[in-house]
């Protein structure tokens, strides 16, 4: 296996140019034409310019117009190079026509070595094909030709083994991408997922807040403290206790705000001077009240809680802006229908005789100026 | 001073040490007896060089086993540093004792740094230094020169071959400039007999790439046997090191050299076959009995450094279509033109190489299994031609090491070629990046080969991230506090202006206006109180240019100017080395000088800003990587993948272990102070991910500070530093005398006993417990005492 082979110079059977900014038939720059493509028949290798090819190939096969070239060409034939050398082009060419003969792999073969030799030798008959002499060409030639008629069932084997395998290469690789993508999607709704919950969680916070019942609010400072749980629950109990006990001296009345009548009307019985009054525990008067009691409860007609929508404010409702800073939609709502509703009973006239000391017109301005309150809110 | 830890005599070359030292000693001890792992977090300026190397080596000579160190430090400075260091240690040790130990102790770094030959050692690069020294040393130069030619050789390199190959220089701890006065007085090449010697060494210390780059280290760390304690200093950036070792890039530019690189090789081949075909012949019979085969004969001179392959692949024969010469240049050049098509599509494609692979077979008939061999088949064929320009051929060996790379591993790797240079860019420039997204793969060899592999530094934090992404098992994790006598330094969270708006370096506000007026406001304010040097980190050098200009039309710099040199680290390396030296200077004569500089950049890393060169450092942003590069993109993802760490676990973890450097900087010691003033809204949230030593220094009052409300704790703290401070008042507290060391001793053993006391009182309660349980709850007061577990003092409740 120690036989010299020829020139290796790659050049020896086609043509290097790199034909990459000049069509060498035309003379036509890239310059001139940005989109120019270039097409080789792999008869010859000889590249043109696809207007070149169009011009002499689409009446019909002729001859190849490079100088020296005499082959015969067709436009069917014509194609682009996947190579920028066109040498390397040629000889892939070449590599594919031996591979689809010599196709034997490593496990059709007694030993490693002889694999590598069975390597070695077509790897020499590929490079006698590529830039061997012209004798060394045909009696490569002469070797595939035998080679495949020999082997012809065991190359087609192959062949399909092959096959197979570059499908299933294929199909691997197809099914890893696509498992790649399907996590990268997972790993992004579950980001978003988290954020969502972080977001409707602190809503929830803000939520409790706002729809503050007295004890509601107290439980949520409860929550904020955390380990004195205990001691306040202690606390309570112990503010229960007097609670009860000053009721019942007072002979009547419930517990919270009663209590404070019932304090008053105590000191109206008993007319005894100087008594010092005596301190109630702090946390019996409840919640400070700033309206003194006045009831805010609508009563001729009713607001349901998350029921009453408006287009206008729909928006704000996601929006963190507003959403952030405890803004209740519902209390805007409410209000709405308090402004909407609140002149009905109201009879101008009476009012007048009354005399508030209102005319008219300036009614009409402060409920103008209401109105476009009103609207502001609406804007912002 | 001197004592024990455990049965282990420990010889320490200063009168006082560090509790931390101490600690850290003990915890080093306890991994070299289980033979495992460690990750270690020591404060910057608490002496861990001399720790480390003082509890080494009473290790080594205490032991009969007598393990070796290999300690791999980052830059030539270092390595020089610990060499200082060690020669000091052993010369305390042999007054000690009273004699020479049997000891030798070594530093490798390049030939550039180690040369003695006239005209090589005049070479501006490193690399034209390497392949001249080949030129005048391989094997077949030699060979010719005894065959009588007239060829060039080095004097240094062969007056080493006259000396004894396992003494080619005394027993002792030679630094790199004692080498060399070594070499340059017996004539002998300082580069060669380090490599050389270095089996024959006790501690070895080099940088990174010997042991990570697997290019390299094949070569060099060969040799190194299993028991090696394997230390890396400064490592937290020790997943980069390996990840760019084994990444490479490649341009159109590299193609064509690499082409021009094929067609030489080819001529010099035709050339061979006319006057020596029996050379050809030669190789050609050993490359079909293997790879090693071919190789042994020189294991030292190899001419180029390859990939990593696995062992049993050195081991076979190389594949039959690439075993004669020119058959293996026309694989090459098929290969390059392949590449070449490859990078003229106009989008940006991201590829497995097994897809790579897949669509190189078809296109070009090249098979996975010589792609493999390419590296080494390169390397075998140069020295047969034997040509000596090897710099003619870095980018055909670029081309061969990544084919190797591609064709050898499937999972880790990804192939992105981009072919412009950003989004807007015009004119194509494509790059193929064959980018490693796996730490582990470099750095695996590494902990399979030795038992004890120490990773150590002053920031590491999180720890456990480490072990995560290098894939590796620990015996001991642990962070150490700094215990200071006062606090020495303050760190500060500054994240409003002084107008109470918040600032950071968030991409939706790092423009605006106010932020950076806010920034400037706060960079005035600083220069004004810090006495001497004030360091300040931006970023990016993108960011940092961009606030500097706003900043010049602002007037701010005009101010600081008033109080301050002001200078600039650029991305040139000499620049910034005349930048830094100047800086210096004005630090010393009492003009101060601020240094503008980036959190990613050199001066980050490597220089130190002790005592007057950096009295405060300020670190203006979050120095987040750019996640827009599609490495780093595919490398998170990589990351959640394998090792399931989320993407912004690692960016904040990144981010803040470059921001940790930089903190960092300022403090070098214990007499040392500083101000640490970290500037960004987002660090509010980040202080846990900051090491120990200096999260735990940050009080809660200092998190959310504004500028004026920074400036004004940062002065009080200033006028305490300026208070007289004597060594005394460290005494017992951050720096024990054998005395209070001896005490700790005691007292820890004491504590050892009482818990093992312990331990074996409630074993026994335990027991009595049990059989009290059976007879109704009469041990309820032995329930109470020992106050096991939640458990079983509810159940004491509940009674
Ligand atoms: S052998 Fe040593 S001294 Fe000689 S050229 Fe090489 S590195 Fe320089
Ligand atoms: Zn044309
Ligand atoms: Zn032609």
């Amino acid at each position: 296996m120690s036989r010299k082979p020829g020139s290796t110079s790659a050049s020896a059977g086609a043509p290097a140019i790199s034909t990459e900014d000049m069509c060498p038939v035309c003379k036509t720059m890239r310059y001139l034409n940005k989109d120019m493509e270039f097409l080789i028949n792999p008869e010859c290798y000889h590249s043109m310019c696809v207007n070149c090819v169009n011009r002499l190939f689409n009446d019909g096969p002729n001859q190849c117009p490079y100088a020296g070239c005499h082959r015969t060409l067709r436009r069917k034939g014509f194609r682009s190079a996947f190579f920028g050398d066109l040498a390397v082009e040629r000889e892939v060419d070449i590599r594919r026509r031996v591979a689809a003969v010599f196709n034997q792999v490593e496990d059709d073969f007694e030993t490693l070595d002889d694999y590598n030799n069975y390597l070695q030798m077509v790897e020499d008959l590929t490079f006698d094909l590529v830039n061997g002499s012209d004798a060394r060409r045909r009696q490569a030639e002469a070797t595939l030709q035998q080679w495949e008629a020999e082997h012809r069932a065991e190359i087609e084997r192959n062949r399909r083994a092959g096959r197979d395998a570059d499908d299933a290469a294929r199909r691997r690789i197809a099914a890893e991408r696509e498992a790649a993508r399907q996590r990268r999607v997972d790993a992004l709704r579950e980001a978003e997922q988290e954020k969502l919950d972080r977001a409707r969680s602190r809503e929830a916070e803000l939520d409790s807040l706002a729809s503050a019942g007295p004890d509601s609010a107290s439980r949520v400072q409860l929550k904020r403290r955390g380990g004195q749980v205990a001691a306040q629950r202690a606390l309570d109990a112990a503010v229960g206790a007097a609670e009860a006990a000053s009721g019942g001296a007072s002979g009547g009345g419930g517990a919270g705000g009663a209590s404070g009548v019932g304090g008053a009307s105590d000191v109206g019985r008993l007319s005894i001077r100087g008594l010092k009054e005596k301190k109630k525990p702090a946390a019996s008067e409840g919640p400070y009240d700033p309206f003194g009691g006045l009831e805010f409860t609508p009563s001729r007609y009713r607001v349901l809680p998350g029921v009453h929508t408006h287009p206008g404010i729909e928006k704000y409702k996601s929006d963190p802006a507003h959403v952030t800073g405890g803004y209740d939609f519902d209390d805007y709502t409410a209000r709405a229908m308090f402004e909407a509703f609140a002149g009905l009973a109201v009879f101008v006239e009476d009012e007048k005789e009354v005399g508030v000391g209102l005319s008219a017109s300036e009614v009409t301005a402060i409920s103008a100026g209401i109105a476009a309150v009103g609207d502001k809110m609406d804007l912002d | 001073m001197e004592f024990n830890i455990d049965d282990l005599p420990v010889l320490f070359p200063y009168p006082r040490i560090y509790p931390e030292q101490y600690a850290y000693m003990v915890d080093l001890k306890r991994t070299l007896d289980a033979g495992g792992n460690a990750v270690l977090e020591m404060p910057s300026g608490t002496g861990k060089t001399v720790t480390l190397l003082s509890l080494i080596v009473a290790y080594q000579q205490h032991y009969p086993s007598h393990r070796k160190l290999v300690y791999c430090s980052r830059t030539m400075s270092e390595i020089e540093k610990a060499l200082v260091e060690l020669k000091a240690l052993m010369k305390f040790r042999a007054e000690r004792l009273g004699r020479e130990e049997d000891f030798r102790a070594l530093g490798l770094t390049s030939r550039k740094n180690l040369c003695l030959h006239p005209s090589v050692r005049r070479e501006k690069s490193g690399n034209i230094v390497d392949a001249r020294c080949r030129s005048l040393t391989a094997g077949f130069v030699k060979e010719k020169k005894e065959k009588g030619e007239d060829v060039e050789v080095c004097v240094y390199h062969d007056n080493l071959d006259l000396l004894e190959p396992h003494n080619l220089i005394p027993n002792g701890v030679w630094t790199l400039d004692g080498l060399l006065r070594y070499g340059e007085q017996h004539k002998q090449c300082p580069y060669f007999t380090a490599r050389r010697m270095m089996q024959y060494c006790n501690v070895i210390i080099y940088s990174y790439h010997y042991l990570l780059d697997p290019k390299i280290a094949e070569r060099v760390s060969k040799d190194l046997p299993k028991d090696c304690i394997v230390v890396f200093d400064e490592a937290h950036n020790i997943d980069n090191v390996c990840i760019e070792s084994l990444s490479t890039d490649i341009t159109e530019d590299s193609l064509r050299r690499a082409s021009r690189g094929a067609q030489f090789l080819d001529n010099k081949i035709n050339e061979m076959r006319e006057s020596d075909q029996k050379k050809l012949q030669d190789e050609y019979e050993k490359l079909v009995q293997g790879l090693r085969g071919a190789e042994d004969s020189q294991p030292e001179d190899a001419f180029m450094a390859n990939p990593i392959l696995p062992a049993d692949l050195l081991k076979e024969a190389v594949p039959g279509n690439i075993r004669r010469a020119e058959h293996f240049v026309a694989f090459l050049r098929r290969f390059i033109e392949y590449l070449k098509t490859r990078m003229k599509v106009r989008q940006v494609i991201s590829e497995t190489p097994p897809s790579f692979l897949a669509h190189l077979k078809e296109y070009t008939f090249i098979e996975k299994k010589p792609l493999r061999f390419c590296a080494e088949r390169l390397t075998s064929l140069v020295r047969t031609l034997e040509l000596t320009n090897i710099e003619d051929f870095q980018p055909l060996q670029e081309v061969a090491t990544f084919a190797t790379l591609v064709a050898t591993y499937e999972k880790g790797f990804l192939l992105i070629l981009e072919p412009y240079e950003s989004d807007t860019a015009e004119v194509p420039n494509p790059v193929l990046h064959f980018t490693c997204l796996d730490a582990a793969i470099a750095i695996k060899p590494v902990f399979e080969r030795f038992d004890s592999v120490i990773i150590t530094s002053g920031t590491l934090s999180p720890l456990e991230m480490y072990p995560k992404m290098l894939d590796f098992p620990t015996v001991v994790q642990e962070s150490y506090n700094m215990t200071l006598a006062r606090r020495s330094f303050l760190p500060l969270i500054v994240t409003r202006g002084s107008d109470q708006s918040p600032i950071s370096t968030g991409f939706q506000v790092r423009n605006e206006p106010g932020v950076v007026r806010n920034y400037g406001n706060l960079l005035t304010e600083f220069a004004k109180i810090t006495p001497d040097g004030l360091v300040v980190f931006f970023p990016s050098y993108l960011y940092m240019e961009s606030i500097i200009s706003m900043w010049q039309g602002m007037g701010i710099l005009d101010e600081v100017w008033k109080y301050k040199l002001i200078l600039v680290e650029t991305p040139d390396a000499q620049e910034t080395s005349l930048a830094l030296e100047t800086y210096r200077t004005a630090c010393c004569n009492g003009r101060g000088a601020v240094l503008l500089c980036v959190a990613r950049g050199k001066v980050s890393e490597g220089i130190d800003f002790d005592h007057q060169y950096g009295r405060a450092v300020l670190c203006i942003g979050v120095p987040f990587q750019y996640t827009e590069s599609r490495i780093l993109k595919a490398r998170l993802e990589f990351l959640r993948e394998t090792y399931r760490i989320r993407e912004n676990d690692f960016l904040s973890f990144d981010a803040m272990r470059h921001a940790a450097q930089c903190l960092g900087r300022v403090l070098r010691g214990k007499d040392d102070y500083g101000l640490m003033v970290l500037a960004d809204r987002r660090f509010q949230k980040k202080r846990a991910q900051l090491p120990k030593w200096i999260a735990q220094a940050i009080l809660d009052a200092d998190v959310n500070l504004s500028t004026d409300m920074a400036v004004s704790s940062a002065r009080r703290f200033l006028r305490t530093m300026a208070q007289p401070f004597r060594a005394k008042d460290q005494e017992g507290i951050s720096t024990w005398s054998i005395e209070d060391l001896r005490k700790h001793q005691e007292k820890m053993d004491e504590e050892r006993i009482r818990e093992l006391q312990a331990e074996q009182e409630r074993a026994e309660n335990g027991e009595a417990n049990a059989g009290a349980a059976a007879g109704g709850w009469d041990g309820k007061e032995s329930d109470y005492e020992m106050d096991e577990d939640a458990e079983a003092e509810l159940m004491a409740l509940d009674n």
